[in-house]
């Protein structure tokens, strides 16, 4: 079942952003000039309109819908580029490089973070030398593809597996190639980056063939830098790809892929229409809410919104109708023609958190701004949840669930980066399950809520795990199996992928690598190693809380839930961080870790010396006073528990303890 | 009754006539001043706070006189270097030679002048001034007769009490007894000597412009001067290369000197200086925090043996020594100044003069030219609680919570208390009853939990000495925190 988990997420990394498509506007109709290139058709107009009738020429048969699945940095956002400029669909040279990856957060970290969509129009000179060629619409989807964001998109027939020409097989190739095995994709191997010094295309022709079982002839060999080998991407598109199979004479019903929320068109849906035909005016329902929709706008993305007013079967574009809110839009829903009912398109998985943390504004009377900050972030991810809740450090805020730990590392950018937001995270938790001598059962995403003496003894506690895959030269399988196991893992795998390579597959706990796990296994392989993870279930664990206390006063955005063997590590770990970070006060501060009422490590903060301003100022106090309110300033910065301050700092570098160490 | 100038007065220490009326009393030109001292001790009066009422009007004034030797290497006050042409003033006031004057000396005295004479008294019935205060720079390089041109026109201007406090600041090495005698024969009457170390090598490490020699030829001169009974002696502690026993020797010699105030200053490392290029606080060769502590804590020690009274977080005085004009900045009352870069408190309102010569010019032509006036402005509350928290806690008397409670209200008096109750019982806030005997922390605590009746034990706040002094700046910051959430 691992493969199979994987395949979800090679799925999700399928499609690259659709959330850029509220950034959309302007520049959309103002590239007349891509639809006079060589391969753009002319019968769709000039200045990029494109006309329901010209779209009915692209019956399902004419239609290729694919994905592009990769490794971080092997080269997928170039290869979209080229292909969006080999089409004339975007112009060379013109507009940004990873056209697709329209948030900040998606360029600097070369990953996908929402679903994106681009229309084609190809002519297939391959296939025939004329000017009767016959013309194709492509639909290139780029949906996530990490494991975080949990999506399945079962209605793709196909898609690009790109492999970099001297990395070979990474992680995440594996991860993505299982992903879209086992749901029955046409893979087309494309070998990227051939220009390279280093490239060695047929040790990774090897590779495919030893892992994946891949005919070396299928894989293309391209290099999207230098262009060289790319027109024989699309027609392996088109030859190997099958076109979409829906059924044209059904009532509408279509696969939601992702949607965004614009401030003045409202919720924009990706949509991928796989029976039917959706027209301008239709009414719609969800399958997921039942709720009803009028189709107020519907186009391709060509590649910013364009509107056609009309969607034929296979095809995927844009639907606006009226959603007030992207909760109302859930990824992987089918829509169909309302009043009619349907058999749901498989593909809908509700969300699943499995990474917890509280979020606080750093400055604690910024809560009102955070607040609007999380419900506009949230209006593009519903995929995170948010529950208010208070904690005695940090005043107000909020426990926000995510799929993963990319997904909330990538939560807490979009907040900084796209609101401003200053923010305190708790350390990230993952749901653990306590079962009490009584019987009773809870779920913990908070530790602070597990009581530290509940007075009832616990029966058995059950963590979350995950399957591992990690891919690393063979010189480090050594610290790399070291690493696992001081993290609790067990080794389910271990082998070569060629002369140079191994593999290793790990159950862990989803705990251990949530914090820092991915740093220390890049720093003690010279970033060499590559991972990635899939969900597994639940395992029972000796599991005890962690409270830090300050001067006898619990902290309880402090608290943490470890294995009981690491206690110990950790407490120590923890309580010397803190004394590096919190500042001398005017009195002595004791810091401890306690298991219930049991300390098992403490340090001792000695009370501040001086801090005097013995100096005349010629009666000048202004200065002073300056001084002090700058002071007092700092003070209110400060969390306070008790009597003791806590820099903001503190809460950030605990987050940097690790588990192990 | 709220007061511009917060009324802590009645629990100063007893009013006594200066120790010696140096010179016959100036001419009075307005009420006697008796009406200034009713002004002063009218807190007694039981008027709810008004944040109305009319400000009391300055009785001090501060005259800075910027001209240095050199700049030494602590220090980022507005100050104008001479260079080593000014090295020997001594001499001068013997009149070799009224012509050899600096120039820039003689026009920065006249624009002080001017700006005497364009500013405008605050009350038209007359409170004389009863400090003055000439401060630097180094002001014992201005030729005494410019000097007596200011006080003389201060006194036309303002008049001057009958027994005026009348200080100016001298560097070792600028002055010698005849120049002395000549400025106490122009009315001043304390001089406060900026020694501040007694070893040679630190004294030349700080840029100061003179040595050991000349400071114990400068304690000779004041020993000897007659005229001159009230005098001060500034050192600074935590200097670079400052050993324990260095700063046991200079309190030694500071005290056998004899003088009848010890101002002990803590080195700040200020952005811009020469140390602030060279030196971060705490690390070598400048002392730890713990060093630097234990500096102030034997300072307070030694002079309080040698019967000094620590009165205020930098100063030490013999009974009845105090520095007058600083009370008046402690005590928030106001206070006029002159010159370059200094700050003056009218009105309710602090202004700050230039710091740059061409441009404090210029402003004294607007203010001549009447473009620029003296506002008038009632402060904001909270300002002028912080004020008056900030500065009451720097002195032994500490904070009248009585009258505070009455100018800025119960409900922030007791916010005071509850934050430093636990620093009541840690030692570092002393409180004390109505006759400033200190109370144990449970009898503070006993009294704020009786809020309807708080205040019937506890009645002064102030920090201990010299734990809580030494702890001042988070202390006080602590309670601007609830003055000013």
């Amino acid at each position: 079942m691992a493969g199979a988990a994987a395949l979800r997420r090679s799925a999700r990394r399928i499609s690259r952003h659709l959330a850029a498509a509220s950034s959309f506007s302007r520049s959309a109709l103002q590239q007349p000039e891509r639809l006079l290139s060589s391969q753009a058709s002319p019968e769709h107009g000039a200045r990029g309109a494109v006309s329901g009738s010209e779209l009915a020429l692209y019956p399902p048969e004419r239609v290729r819908n694919f994905s592009i699945i990769a490794h971080v940095d092997h080269g997928k956002s170039t290869l979209a580029d080229r292909l969006l400029e080999l089409t004339g669909t975007i112009q060379k040279g013109h507009g940004q490089p990873q056209y697709l990856d329209k948030l900040q957060v998606e360029r600097e970290r070369g990953i996908t973070v929402k679903a994106q969509t681009a229309t084609m129009f190809y002519r297939h000179t391959t296939a025939s030398q004329d000017s009767d060629a016959p013309r194709y619409l492509l639909n290139l989807i780029d949906t996530p593809g990490h494991v975080d964001f949990s999506y399945e998109v079962s209605s793709l027939p196909g898609c690009l597996l790109v492999v970099d020409a001297a990395q070979g097989v990474q992680a995440q190739t594996i991860a993505n190639f299982y992903l879209a095995f086992e749901s029955n994709l046409s893979i087309i191997p494309v070998i990227n980056k051939i220009d390279q010094p280093t490239a060695d295309p047929d040790n990774v022709k090897e590779q495919l063939k030893r892992l994946f079982d891949i005919d070396p002839s299928e894989a293309l060999l391209t290099s999207a830098k230098t262009g060289k080998g790319l027109e024989q991407v699309l027609p392996a598109v088109i030859d190997r790809i099958p076109s979409p199979p829906g059924k044209c004479d059904s009532p509408v019903r279509m696969l939601l892929l992702d949607s965004y929320y614009d401030e003045y068109k409202g919720v924009i849906c990706h949509v991928a229409v796989v029976d039917g035909a959706l027209r301008k005016g239709d009414k719609i329902a969800s399958a997921a809410t039942g709720r009803a929709y009028e189709v107020l706008d519907v186009g391709i993305m060509h590649p910013e919104l364009t509107p056609t007013g009309v969607l034929y079967t296979g095809q995927v574009g844009y639907v606006i109708s009226g959603m007030r809110s992207t909760k109302e839009a859930r990824i992987g829903d089918t829509l169909h023609q309302a009043k009619s009912t349907v058999e749901p398109l498989p593909g809908f998985k509700p969300a699943k958190h499995m990474v917890f943390s509280g979020l606080y504004p750093a400055d604690g009377s910024d809560f009102e701004a955070l607040s609007h900050a999380i419900e506009k972030l949230t209006c593009n991810d519903a995929s995170v949840s948010v529950t208010k809740e208070t904690s005695n450090a940090l005043g107000m805020g909020f426990r926000c669930g995510f799929l993963g730990l990319l997904h909330m590392d990538v939560f807490h950018q979009r907040l900084e980066q796209e609101y401003g937001a200053q923010v305190i995270s708790t350390i990230p938790t993952v749901p653990y399950i306590f079962e009490y001598g009584d019987g009773s059962k809870i779920q913990v995403e908070n530790p602070a809520a597990l009581a530290s003496n509940p007075g009832k003894r616990v029966a058995a506690c059950w963590e979350p795990t995950v399957i591992a895959t990690i891919i690393i030269p063979s010189e480090y399988v050594g610290p790399v199996i070291m690493l696992c196991s001081e993290r609790r893992g067990e080794q389910l795998e271990y082998t070569f992928i060629d002369a140079q390579r191994a593999l290793l597959k790990y159950r862990l706990p989803l705990k251990e690598i949530i914090v820092d796990f991915y740093n220390e296994l890049k720093g003690i392989t010279s970033g060499y190693a590559t991972f990635d993870y899939e969900d597994s279930e639940y395992q029972q664990s000796d599991l005890v809380k962690l409270d830090i206390l300050l001067n006898g006063q619990p902290v309880d955005a402090m608290a943490t839930i470890v294995h009981n063997q690491k206690a110990q590590r950790v407490g120590k770990e923890l309580v010397e961080k803190l004394k590096k970070f919190i500042e001398r006060q005017m009195f002595e501060i004791t810091i401890q870790a306690a298991i219930g009422s049991k300390i098992i490590a403490r340090e001792t903060l000695s009370a501040m010396r001086k801090n005097v301003l013995a100096k005349c100022y010629g009666g000048d106090i202004t200065r002073k006073k300056k001084l002090l309110e700058k002071q007092k300033e700092g003070k209110k910065r400060m969390k306070r528990v008790g009597s003791v301050d806590i820099p903001q700092e503190a809460f950030h570098e605990l987050l940097k303890v690790s588990n192990s160490k | 009754m709220l007061r511009l100038a917060f009324p802590l007065v009645s629990h100063l220490p007893p009013r006594k006539p200066p120790p010696i009326c140096s010179r016959p009393q100036p001419a009075r030109r307005y009420a006697p001043s008796s009406t200034a001292a009713a002004a002063y001790t009218s807190s007694s009066s039981s008027t709810p706070p008004s944040p109305s009422l009319s400000p009391l009007p300055p009785a001090s004034a501060y005259v800075h006189l910027p001209f240095c030797r050199k700049r030494c290497h602590y220090c980022d006050f507005p100050i104008v270097a001479l260079g080593s042409a000014a090295a020997s003033p001594r001499g001068k006031g013997e009149g070799e030679g009224e012509g050899a004057d600096d120039p820039r000396i003689v026009d920065y005295v006249r624009l002080l002048l001017r700006e005497v004479a364009a500013t405008r008294p605050v009350s038209d019935d007359g409170v004389p001034l009863e400090t003055v205060f000439f401060g630097g720079g180094t002001p014992s390089l201005v030729p005494p007769r410019l000097v007596a041109a200011v006080l003389d026109a201060l006194r036309g201007r303002f008049g001057l009490s009958a027994c005026p406090e009348v200080s100016i600041e001298m560097d070792p090495g600028t002055f010698d007894a005849a120049r002395l005698a000549e400025l106490v024969g122009a009315g001043v009457n304390r001089v406060s000597l900026g020694v501040q170390a007694f070893q040679e090598g630190l004294l030349r490490a700080c840029g100061r412009a003179h040595g050991v020699e000349e400071v114990h030829e400068a304690l000779g001169i004041l020993a000897s001067c007659e005229g001159l009974q009230n005098w001060s002696l500034d050192l600074i502690s935590s200097l670079p290369n400052q050993t324990q026993e260095m700063w046991e020797e200079s309190l030694r010699c500071a005290v056998d000197a004899r003088p009848t105030h010890v101002s002990v200053y803590d080195l700040q490392i200020e952005k811009g200086t020469k140390f602030g290029q060279m030196y971060t606080p705490g690390v070598f060769p400048l002392p730890s925090d713990t060093e630097s502590a234990s500096f102030y804590k034997i300072a307070s020690k030694r002079l309080s043996e040698a019967g000094y009274n620590h009165y205020e977080i930098s100063s030490y005085c013999k009974p009845g020594y105090e520095c007058k004009h600083n009370l008046t900045y402690w005590q928030n009352r106001p206070f006029y100044a002159f010159g370059l870069g200094s700050a003056s408190y009218i009105n309710g309102v602090r202004y700050s003069r230039p710091r740059r010569m061409k441009e404090y010019a210029e402003w004294v032509q607007h203010l001549e030219d009447g473009t620029w006036i003296h506002e008038c402005r009632s402060p904001d509350m909270k300002d002028l609680a912080m004020d008056v928290v900030m500065l009451s806690l720097r002195t032994a008397w500490g904070l009248d919570l009585q009258s505070f409670s009455k100018s800025f209200g119960r409900s922030l008096t007791l916010s005071l208390c509850n934050i430093f109750k636990p620093f009541v019982e840690s030692g570092l806030v002393i409180a004390m009853d109505s006759k400033r005997r200190a109370l144990p922390h449970t009898a503070f605590e006993l009294d704020l939990q009786n809020e309807g009746d708080f205040g019937s034990r506890v009645a002064f706040i102030r920090l201990s000495d010299p734990e809580g002094f030494l702890l001042s700046n988070e202390l006080i910051s602590l309670a601007f925190g609830t003055i000013s959430p």
